[in-house]
């Protein structure tokens, strides 16, 4: 048996999950080589700019200094001031959280959840909602958004949906008290990987998200091919081999994949150790960014829209970010649940900026003589969508892949809710839970080839052949 | 004034350069502090103090690169210029402090002792050694920055000019070395700890004195503002477990880990918050080196965590194997 020690470690996907991937692999000793399927590099982590001076992320995206600092692009964010969320509910905003405990009947249910207690714990989002925040706050506002941002009943989804929504609301409010102290947006929500106080706030990059990887990948030379999709990840016996690129057959050591994780099993030739995971399903999501006169048109940053609206979410990121339109212009962003081939998918973009602009009436008076134009976003995978029935195959996949050497990361590697800085965290956690695994591995060949040479030459392991390789610096 | 600090770092942002552990190398460490140069506003930038899960040092990653360190390190750095009359009284006090301390510290040496201080600034300790110490002995100090070094000769005292590893000093000749405030600074503890070592005699012994990650003041403030944090210039910072981790990487001998008092990394802890978020100058002020009443209070208050043994300062006495 050959050893593969020195060969690279493939990448698929440079999006910031193998990106952080490829720099920890390189940083710690292992050579690297990241392959892109697309033109670009960022993934659902890129920026868009247009001609009349507006910048885009993919959907909205707000990130931390502690992100920001850690991938040491700190230097180039602005301090972003201000963040908020709120509900726009029977044609009125009502605060999150304050608003909504102002309001008896919400009150009174969600009492009434907290004194009695049920046995055992929800298996469903449907119950882990009418638990924590009672059966009328449940069923008016956090089922139905969860349900239009999935695309699933609430009662097939996982109670793990809610893992990802900040629960504890004295800390909440504490945070949001803070935050209006000291005149910056605390980050609420944004990370959970790592603790959430009131020194970690929203930073924003000058020229918008893609700044992040355009930084990691600034510290991977000649390593990353884009236009170069990963056709097939090849496994003998339960190991990875190689990868084949633009046809070619080219060996590795291990893989690290960023992509879907109902796709992995459709590339990986030699193992069906995945297949469960062909039937996982993502939301697809149709975002129309409009582009309109003005500033401060909504209440909030975020406005969640639980009924009544095609889309479920508002978001004006110029409240936070001002200088991502300009001076006297903004952009309201709508996100638009959808179904591949459904009637928003389907719809042209014009159509589509009409069609947003036709619902906010309601919300944003005089919305149609502000109107500019739209640019709209279709991505088939935007949310994994978290069914019950899903959970126990879902939760193995933080532990591993069941193929040697495979790594499954990222946000859609791991489906899992995670934004950025949890993917970087989860990613760099989960890189050296292999590397462990490597230098244990060399230290078991290296103590037996001591006993094999002890014992004699004949009986020597032929495992052993090479068991030293550079490793980093002590 | 409030949130002024991300929004008006002064200048470019710095070059920056990724790093792991000093000890172990291990690059998977625990975001613990996010802040930023409360104290002289060198550089816009934010960063990080990362712990290492196994040997619980923290380290600055990413950090200023080596090429940074003028900027980082500016002309009024407080290190280049502690002298007498711009920080009246607290200066006597500490100084009388310091001396005692130092003189147990050295304990018993042979009248010709000779003494090195590794990261000597201005020479304040060698100072007060020459003042309070024996005549016979002989004292130099090391100092890589040319300004510090240049204060301390102004003073008369004998000081290389250069980093430990490189200057060539003379093997196995000291009696007694000291790092005071020096290794949180360094770029490669370990590599500056194998050097000190090799200049000391066999069995003679290193003092390490240093931020304390072990204390209270380090807890309550460890997210963003504590003063032992010094961002960007504090590249490692120790406790009891990592600062004995060290040694045992670098062929020291332990002789013993303690704590002392210090009123500073309260006071800066203070004074960065309130930095930081907009109070008026008139209050920051009153929380610096030169301010009587807050250092007082505090070396009370520390003197009481000391006695439960965290204290805000480690001291660290090693020894080369005989
Ligand atoms: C609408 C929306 C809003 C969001 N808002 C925020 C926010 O405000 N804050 C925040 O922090 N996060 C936000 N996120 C999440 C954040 O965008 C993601 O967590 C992060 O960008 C995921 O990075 P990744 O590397 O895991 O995946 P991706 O960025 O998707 O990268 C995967 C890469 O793999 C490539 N790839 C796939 N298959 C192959 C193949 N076979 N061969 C080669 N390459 C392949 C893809 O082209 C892609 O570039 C948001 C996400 C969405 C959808
Ligand atoms: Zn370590």
């Amino acid at each position: 048996m050959s050893t593969n020690d020195d060969l690279p470690v493939a990448v698929l996907g440079a999006g910031i999950a193998g990106l952080v991937a490829a720099l920890e692999l390189q940083r710690n000793g292992y050579p690297v080589r990241v392959f892109e399927a697309a033109p670009v590099i960022a993934g659902l982590g890129g920026t868009h700019h247009d001609d009349d001076g507006f910048t885009y992320d993919m959907g909205a995206h707000f990130i931390t200094n502690r992100l920001a600092a850690a991938i040491g692009v700190s230097g180039e964010c602005r301090l972003v001031h201000r963040y908020g969320e709120t509900v726009h509910l029977d044609g009125r905003y009502v605060d999150y959280p304050n608003g909504l405990l102002k309001q008896p009947r919400f009150v009174a249910s969600a009492l009434k959840a907290r004194v009695s207690t049920p046995e055992g714990d929800p298996t469903t989002a449907a119950g882990r909602f009418r638990r924590d925040y009672g059966t009328a706050l449940a069923d008016t506002v956090a089922l139905p958004l969860v349900e239009a941002w999935s695309g699933a009943p609430a009662d097939e989804l996982a109670a793990s949906v809610a893992d990802k929504i900040p629960t504890s609301i004295a800390h909440t409010m504490l945070l949001n008290a803070l935050a209006r102290a000291t005149n910056r947006a605390i980050s609420v929500g944004y990370c959970w990987a790592q603790p959430m106080t009131a020194s970690v706030f929203h930073v924003y990059p000058e020229h918008g998200v893609a700044t992040l990887c355009e930084r990691i990948a600034e510290q991977l030379p000649g390593v990353i091919q884009v236009s170069s999709p990963v056709q097939a990840v090849i496994v003998h016996d339960g190991q990875v081999q190689a990868v084949r690129v633009h046809d070619e057959e080219i060996p590795v050591r291990a893989v690290v994949s960023t992509a879907p994780i109902n796709v992995l099993p459709r590339l990986v030739e030699g193992s069906d150790r995945l297949d469960r995971y062909r039937r996982f399903r993502y939301r697809p999501m149709v975002l129309v960014n409009l582009k309109l006169r003005g500033r401060n048109l909504l209440s909030d940053v975020v406005v969640w829209l639980p009924t009544g609206f095609p889309f479920f979410r508002l978001t004006e990121a110029t409240q936070s970010m001002p200088w991502l339109a300009p001076e006297d212009k903004t952009m309201v962003l709508c996100d638009i649940g959808a179904e591949v081939g459904d009637e928003h998918w389907t719809m042209d973009d014009d159509a589509l900026g009409e069609y947003c602009v036709d619902h906010l009436e309601g919300i944003i008076p005089g919305v149609r003589e502000r109107y500019l134009g739209c640019r709209v976003v279709r991505t088939p995978i935007a949310y994994p969508v978290y069914l019950a029935e899903y959970e126990e195959d879902r939760l193995a996949l933080k532990e591993s892949t069941g193929i040697d050497g495979l790594l499954s990361v990222g946000r859609h590697g791991e489906f899992s809710h995670n934004l950025m800085e949890d993917v970087y965290w989860t990613t760099i956690d989960r890189v050296h839970r292999w590397i462990a695994d490597q230098k244990a591995g060399e230290l078991l060949a290296i103590e037996a080839e001591e006993r094999a040479a002890a014992v004699g030459d004949d009986e020597a392991n032929p495992v052993v052949a090479s068991g030293t390789r550079d490793m980093p610096r002590a | 004034m409030a949130g002024v600090a991300v929004d008006t770092g002064s200048g470019e942002r710095l070059l920056l350069e990724h790093v792991g552990c000093p000890i172990c190398g291990r690059t998977d460490g625990e975001p613990i502090g996010v802040g930023e140069d409360f104290e002289y506003r060198t550089a816009p930038d934010t960063f990080l103090a990362m712990r290492c899960r196994d040997c619980t040092v923290l380290y600055l990653d990413p950090r200023p690169a080596p090429d940074e360190m003028g900027r980082i390190y500016p002309d009024e750095y407080h290190a280049f210029d502690f002298t007498e009359s711009e920080f009246g009284v607290i200066h006597k006090v500490r100084s009388r402090l310091e001396a005692r301390r130092l003189l147990k510290c050295i304990g018993d040496v042979p009248p010709d002792a000779r003494v090195i201080d590794v990261g000597c600034g201005d020479g304040f300790h060698l100072d007060l050694l020459r003042r309070y110490g024996r005549s016979t002995w002989s004292l130099e100090g090391v100092d890589l920055d040319p300004r510090a070094a240049a204060a301390a000769r102004r003073r008369g005292l004998t000081v290389h000019e250069g980093t430990v590893e490189a200057l060539g000093l003379p093997e196995a000749a000291y009696d007694v070395a000291f790092m005071i405030q020096t290794i949180e600074h360094v770029a490669d503890p370990a590599t500056v700890l194998r050097a000190v070592s090799r200049l000391l005699k066999p069995g003679g012994r290193l003092i390490v004195v240093t931020d304390n990650t072990g204390s209270p003041d380090f807890r309550v403030f460890r997210r963003r503002h504590w003063g032992g944090y010094h961002f960007p210039r504090h590249f490692s910072l120790f406790n009891d477990r990592s600062i004995r981790k060290l040694a045992g990487r670098t062929g020291l001998e332990v002789v013993g880990v303690e704590t002392i008092v210090s009123p500073v990394n309260w006071v800066y802890s203070i004074r960065n918050l309130l930095d930081d978020y907009g109070a008026p100058e008139g209050l920051v002020s009153h929380f610096t080196l030169s301010s009587p009443a807050a250092l007082s209070v505090f070396t009370v208050f520390d003197t009481a965590f000391t006695m439960a043994g965290k204290g805000a300062l480690i001291r660290a006495e090693l020894r080369r194997p005989a």
